[in-house]
């Protein structure tokens, strides 16, 4: 276990420093390559916060749509390949046509809309929040 | 290479193709935002036959590594027939593909001066007449670039689109995707199934500028000033260029507007249509905007690659690979309307 800070806090504590300290002392190029750096901090942080819980998330819908056995993995790195997997496969049948029409259609763009709403959770959740505004669904 | 010592080499180099007396280069500076190109500014003050004059310029130079296709002997020679044509771009000088001199391709053209960020033009007062009028004017030029005679101005070079130009760009971004991704995306794999299944069936073949989008606009309180980033010409279907200018990127934001957060579509067709004497068909143009987000979603992989494949490391160019899924996002709001 390792003693706090957690990854989480030092990485706000990074991203906090670079957008009050470097950002307004910077121009031009290097000041929009200092907001990118803070910002891909916070996406790091907000993984490292909520990633595991909607990857798994994403391996359960994948497994129920693609009629699979929902996996029992323990390590994230697991996780991951099962993700990768499911995601391959249902690339395949989309690609196969099998998502055209019908039942199975609708079940796919659901669960794919699911999955990428929770990929913007962690990449731009102000993407996400805007989307889901001019949709009216927010 | 430092800024000093392009400086140096860019001197000799001006005063070399223009038989000057003496040149100098005054506020070299490079500017932000090329993400794939070194853009250079600079005063050159040229002493010639005609006595001395300054004018403001910019050198564009590829980088040492790259994986967007593109070559600055062709944007240049698209850029003068632009010129000629009456299509608001800057002037271009002089061009060399000689490594020895820069140590890459490069040219020079006049800088003009004007604002190029986006979200400035969608939000600053300053720009309140110029949102009104620029979705006119972007379809009045569109339409003018269009109009190039490719053969009158010996653009010889500009790839052929085969029989369906809308088919081939498709397949070719297709190809693209398939090298470059590095993991699966479903939603691309729904929106490609879509696009093939309603390939537009006759689309004419035009020069089209190829990326044709607020963010390669200079502007001014008065509107469109110049037309920049004549990299992805290609001879295709005039609707590619419009349907790129609505893609959900350049909105940045605005998205109750979705011309380049400006404006309604049906009025940047109908203002096209006036142009250039073309008709619209707009199951065609909205093909043409699914396609532009997920050439978009493509460009993003590819960008990211660019860093992770050791070519330019940039914390930019990594974080984008993070902006793919904005690009699946609306592909799926586009295929389920």
């Amino acid at each position: 276990m390792q003693d706090r800070p957690t990854a989480i806090e030092l990485l706000q504590a990074a991203a906090d420093f670079v957008e009050r300290e470097i950002v307004p002392v910077t121009q031009g190029q290097k000041q929009f390559q200092s907001r990118v750096v803070a910002n891909v901090m916070r996406i790091v942080a907000r993984e490292i916060e909520i990633g595991e819980p909607l990857l798994r998330a994403e391996v359960d819908a994948l497994a129920t749509l693609l009629g699979a056995q929902k996996p029992h993995l323990h390590t994230t790195s697991d996780v991951l390949a099962a993700a990768r997997k499911f995601n391959e496969e249902l690339s395949a049948r989309i690609r196969a046509g099998e998502a055209d029409r019908g039942e199975f259609r609708a079940r796919v763009l659901k669960v794919t809309r699911q999955i990428v709403e929770d990929k913007l959770k962690i990449a731009n959740p102000r993407y996400l929040e805007a989307d889901l505004k001019m949709r009216g669904k927010f | 290479m430092d800024a000093a010592e392009l400086n140096e080499r860019l001197r000799a180099f001006i005063r070399e193709q223009g038989n000057f007396r003496d040149v100098k280069i005054a506020n070299l500076h490079k500017m932000p935002g090329g993400a794939s190109r070194e853009i250079w500014s600079f005063d050159c003050t040229t002493q010639g036959a005609k006595g001395a004059e300054t004018r403001g310029m910019v050198l564009r130079r590829d980088p040492a590594a790259q994986r967007i296709e593109s070559n600055r002997r062709h944007e240049f020679l698209i850029l003068r027939a632009a010129f000629e044509e009456g299509v608001p771009v800057p002037e271009v000088f002089w061009l060399s593909d000689d490594p020895a001199v820069l140590g890459a391709d490069f040219f020079i053209m006049e800088r003009v001066e004007g604002e190029t960020i986006a979200r400035r033009l969608l939000r600053d007062e300053q720009y309140a007449h110029a949102r009104q009028v620029m979705p006119a004017q972007l379809a009045e030029i569109a339409a003018r670039i269009h109009r190039i005679d490719p053969i009158k101005h010996q653009l010889d070079f500009l790839p052929e689109p085969g029989p369906n130009a809308a088919l081939t760009e498709v397949q070719r971004y297709e190809e693209n995707f398939r090298t470059l991704a590095l993991q699966p995306y479903p939603a691309f794999e729904l929106a490609f199934r879509w696009l093939y299944q309603r390939v537009p069936k006759s689309p004419r073949k035009m020069l089209v500028h190829g990326d044709y989008r607020i963010g390669n606009v200079i502007f001014g309180p008065e509107g469109v000033r110049s037309i920049l980033d004549w990299e992805l010409p290609h001879l295709g279907d005039p609707l590619e260029d419009l349907g790129w200018m609505c893609t959900r990127a350049w909105r940045f934001g605005a998205d109750e507007n979705p011309v380049g957060g400006l404006g309604r579509r049906e009025d940047f067709w109908a203002a096209y249509e006036k142009a250039s004497g073309l008709s619209v068909d707009p199951e065609a143009a909205r093909w043409w905007e699914v396609f532009g987000n997920l050439k978009w979603g493509i460009i993003t992989i590819s960008q990211a690659r660019t860093h992770m494949d050791g070519l330019v490391s940039s914390v930019e160019l990594a974080s984008i690979g993070r902006r793919t899924v904005e690009n699946e996002l609306e592909l799926l709001n586009l295929i389920e309307q």
